[in-house]
Order: structure tokens, then sequence, then C-alpha cells
């Protein structure tokens, strides 16, 4: 039933074009369908079953709501837009005629806030409930449904369309549904605090969305190399907690990653799509993947090319230069060529209101045996910190001096 | 549906006082463009559009309990460099961006109107 989450919505919008109406018609055909399929059985095409309930559910509700509301702001979609022959006449090869991608771009427009667009996209594209996406981005269950509301709302009324782009907009947008479900995956390896310290499950989620992607653009380079990029990262999944702490990369069971996800993401680095001259996001997201593919490939954290792992930094920093990307390469350095050349690799670097930078210097700091100036740094880090379990994790590190 | 797109400053355009001759004509160039875009694409019409006087010149109008309160400049430093506007009818948002995109690269709002029926 998941699988057919998206186009059944996408099929609703299309006919109706009511998104505050679409959604709730499709959960209660689904509640329906799991009173009534344990007894009756099965229906022959449970798809269908559930889009003709769907359908009469939200027939219900316009004739409810019958002609006092007629004015209610409607969904704009390029069905419309034919009719006036506003653009399609141009060149119809150039558009992609699917649903569901038009459900995917409309969720991932760059006129909604970057993490509104992710909790909408696996709320609609993928049928997630809202107290999981919730939980995913670390917030209330409340706050989360009146977030998707309030996108909900913003489409409609900001006129956002139900659409496929011109052919010459359609990769900058497929970059931001990129980047939407990128924040989606990340959101999930954001440290929470007990049984939710990582929500790995809900990071597959968003795995689970760029597939839906490539199913519609297989050929879309910076999907191929998001999806190697997350299968990576992704692959660890299993050790990066145990006894309910957060398990850093050098000391992770090897055994426990999952090297089906590794083998698949090095096929997608090392195939045809990415071959040729690539947008900076997608090279962006390609080198980050092959760095985590050096991590993915060494048998003991010993045995990791630290000195590849530095190159592929160097040209990461060329692509697309970031604090962050400044300080993983620090990183590298010092596991390349001792902690003095990492400190001086972070010579100057800062990330604001990050304990990121004074944590990892904390850490070079201890390895040269400058204890006092230790102990200071991580003191900065553990001020700066915001995150339980992190400042925990600093703390004991701080303690064990 | 109707936007009312205010041009409310001069983002990664050069200030108009500070352009040479020739980059004036090119900005104005530009709306021409525009002008002749919206002209061209079914189902966009450009309802309204003008350029706006300087910003002191602006008058804000509140009233508080039946007396009327009149200010002088804008309403809010945000649109203390309102240039211009246009009242835009177009299919969705993504067909007013894409013509705005022929515009100089001023800081846009774009606002949709409502219908208000008395």
């Amino acid at each position: 039933m998941r699988q057919e989450w998206g186009r059944l919505v996408a099929l609703l919008l299309s006919q109706f074009r009511r998104l505050d109406l679409v959604e709730d018609a499709l959960g209660d055909a689904v509640e329906a369908a799991s009173r009534t399929w344990p007894v009756d059985g099965t229906p022959d095409n449970p798809a269908g079953w559930l889009m003709t309930a769907a359908k009469r559910r939200v027939l219900d509700r316009l004739r409810t709501e019958g002609v006092a509301q007629r004015k209610l702001p409607m969904l704009l979609t390029d069905a419309e837009r034919q009719q006036e022959g506003a653009r399609t006449m141009a060149d119809s090869g150039s558009l992609v005629e699917d649903d569901v991608l038009r459900l995917v771009l409309m969720c991932a427009h760059p006129a909604l806030a970057p993490e509104s667009a992710g909790a909408l996209s696996l709320r609609l594209v993928l049928g997630v409930p809202t107290a999981d996406i919730a939980r995913l981005f670390l917030v209330p269950e409340p706050t989360m449904a009146a977030r998707i509301a309030r996108a909900k709302k913003r489409i409609v009324g900001a006129g956002i369309p139900f659409a496929v782009p011109d052919a010459a907009v359609l990769p900058e947008r497929l970059d931001i549904v990129a980047q939407t479900t990128y924040l989606a995956f990340t959101a999930g390896y954001a440290p929470g605090s007990g049984p939710d310290l990582l929500r790995a499950d809900l990071s597959g989620e968003a795995i689970r969305l760029a597939r839906v992607v490539l199913g519609l653009r297989p050929d879309e380079p910076a999907l191929v190399a998001l999806l190697a990029l997350m299968l990576l990262q992704h692959s660890r999944r299993d050790a990066r907690v145990s006894d309910g702490r957060l398990v850093l990369l050098a000391d992770q069971d090897r055994r426990r990653w999952h090297h089906d996800d590794v083998a698949e993401a090095l096929r997608l680095l090392t195939g045809p799509v990415l071959a040729g001259p690539v947008t900076p996001l997608t090279a962006s997201y390609a080198l980050q993947a092959r760095i985590a593919a050096e991590h993915a490939t060494a048998p003991t954290a010993d045995d990791t090319r630290w000195d590849r792992v530095v190159g592929l930094y160097d040209l990461l920093l060329h692509v697309s230069p970031s604090p962050s990307a400044r300080l993983a390469r620090a990183v590298a350095v010092a596991e390349d060529r001792g902690a003095a050349a990492g400190l001086a690799a972070l010579e100057g670097l800062e990330i604001p209101s990050s304990h990121r930078p004074a944590a990892v210097r904390a850490e070079l700091l201890a390895r040269s045996g400058d204890t006092d100036a230790a102990r200071a740094a991580y003191d900065q880090a553990i001020a700066a910190c915001d995150n339980d379990v992190e400042r925990e994790f600093l703390e004991r590190q701080r303690a064990s001096l | 549906m109707k936007y009312l797109v205010l041009l409310i400053g001069d983002g990664a355009e050069k200030p108009w006082s500070e352009q040479t001759e020739g980059e004036q004509g090119d900005a104005m160039a530009k709306f021409g463009e525009f002008d002749a875009a919206c002209r061209a694409r079914e189902g966009v019409e450009l309802l309204a559009g003008e350029a706006l006087s300087d910003s002191r010149d602006a008058t804000v109008m509140r009233t508080t309990a039946g007396r009327v309160a009149l200010t002088d400049g804008p309403y809010a430093e945000v649109i203390e460099g309102m240039g211009g506007f246009y009242l835009l009818e177009a299919p969705d948002l993504d067909v007013v961006v894409e013509l705005l995109r022929i515009l100089p690269p001023y800081d846009i709002q774009i606002h949709p109107t409502v219908d208000v029926t008395l």
C-alpha cells in the first residue's frame, strides 16, 4: 500500500485540486481498508479500491461544503495552463508527464521552507505518518502537524503549482528535491535522546523518496550521487549506537555494516550517469560519497587511506567550500600527518554556534599531549553544545584526560 | 491568480543613481523585455505597473479609533527602497518567477491578491 500512496495522492490531486481534502480522504480509505479487508478479503485491485473509497470521501466533503464555500482556493495545475495554451505548446517533448513527479516537485518547491518541504514530501509522496515525521525532526507531533498544514495552505495561497516546470528549469528544481531529501535523511542522524538517539529507520524513508524520484528520472546525476551518499552513510546504521551511546566511526564493528548498501553505492558511483560533467551540487554529493566509500571499503580503521580522503576533501573544498568540510578535512589531515598538522589545518576555522571546531581542537590537543589546552578547548565545546547526547560524550572525553 | 509584485530593493543591482547612462539603458531594456514577455505569454496579463517616486514622498495612513493619523515616509524600513510594482495576472507562482527573471536582479516580493466580493 505504501508504495501506492504517492501515486494515489497525485491522481486525487489532479482530479480534485483540493490539497486540504485529498490526504484526509486517502487516510480514511486506508483506515476503512484495515477494517474491512481482513474480514472480506483483500480486493483484486487494492489500489483501485482505495482510489474509489477516497474519491467517494472527497465527493462527500464537497457536497457538505455546498454552495457557500465554492470560492475556496484550489490547487493550480498545469492541466489548466494547457487549456489556456500557456506554455506547453512550445515543445511538449521537453515536458515529463507524470503526476507523481508533479507531486514531488510541488512538495519540494523552493518557495517552501526546506524543513516543511522535507516533511511534506515524506507525508504526501510516501504516506509516512505525521507522528513518525515529528520523531524524525525531533519536534512534538502537534508542531509537525501544524507545520505540514501550514505548508499545504501556503502551496494553495502562494500559487505553487502541481506542475512540471520547463525543461530549462527542471534540473534546478530536481537539485532542490535532492537537497530536501538529504535534509530529511540527515535529520534522522541528528542525535536525539533515549530510544530516539538515532532514527535510522526514518532516514531510510528519505532513501525511499530518492528511489521514487529516480524511478521517474533514472538518469538524474544529483539524485544518483545523493542515493550513493545516503546508502554509504546508512550502511553504518546498526554499528553507530551501542548500549544507548553513539559509537565513533573508528570504533564501530565493521561486521555490522550493511555491505549490500555499500556495494550498491559503489555501483552508482562508477556508473555512466556520473561520468559526464555535473553541477556543483552533484559533484559535492559524489565527492562526499567517495569519501564515505574510502571508509566503507577499508577493512579496519587503521587501513583507512587518509591520504586519499584528504585529497577528496581538497576537491570538495574546491567545488563547494564550507566550514564543515574544512573541519572534516582537518580531521583527515590529523589522521594522515599527525595531530600537529591537523591543528594547523584548523587554524582560523570557526563555525558560528557550533561546538564542533572546539571539540576537534580539544581532541587533537589531547593527542599532542597538551592537556591544559585540551581541557580549555573541551570547556569551550561543552559550553557551545546544545545537544544532550553530544555534550555527555564531550564531558566523558574531558574527564578521561 | 493575480499577483502584486513589489520591487522592494536594489538587491544585486547597482543603485539607479550610481549607474552610468549605458547601465541605465540596459536596465530599461530589461523592463521592456519583461513587458514583451508578459504580453507574449498566454494566461499572463500585466494589469498595472508603475515606478514609484522617492520613498520619502510616501505617506502612511493609520486609523485609530476613528482618527486618521498620517506619517511621512514609508510604512517600514523593509520597503524603504521600493522602486516600483506590477499587478500581474498569471497562472501560477512558477510562471511569475520565470518572467521576473528577465528584470534586473532586484529583491522582489511576490504577493497573491485575494478576491474580496462584497
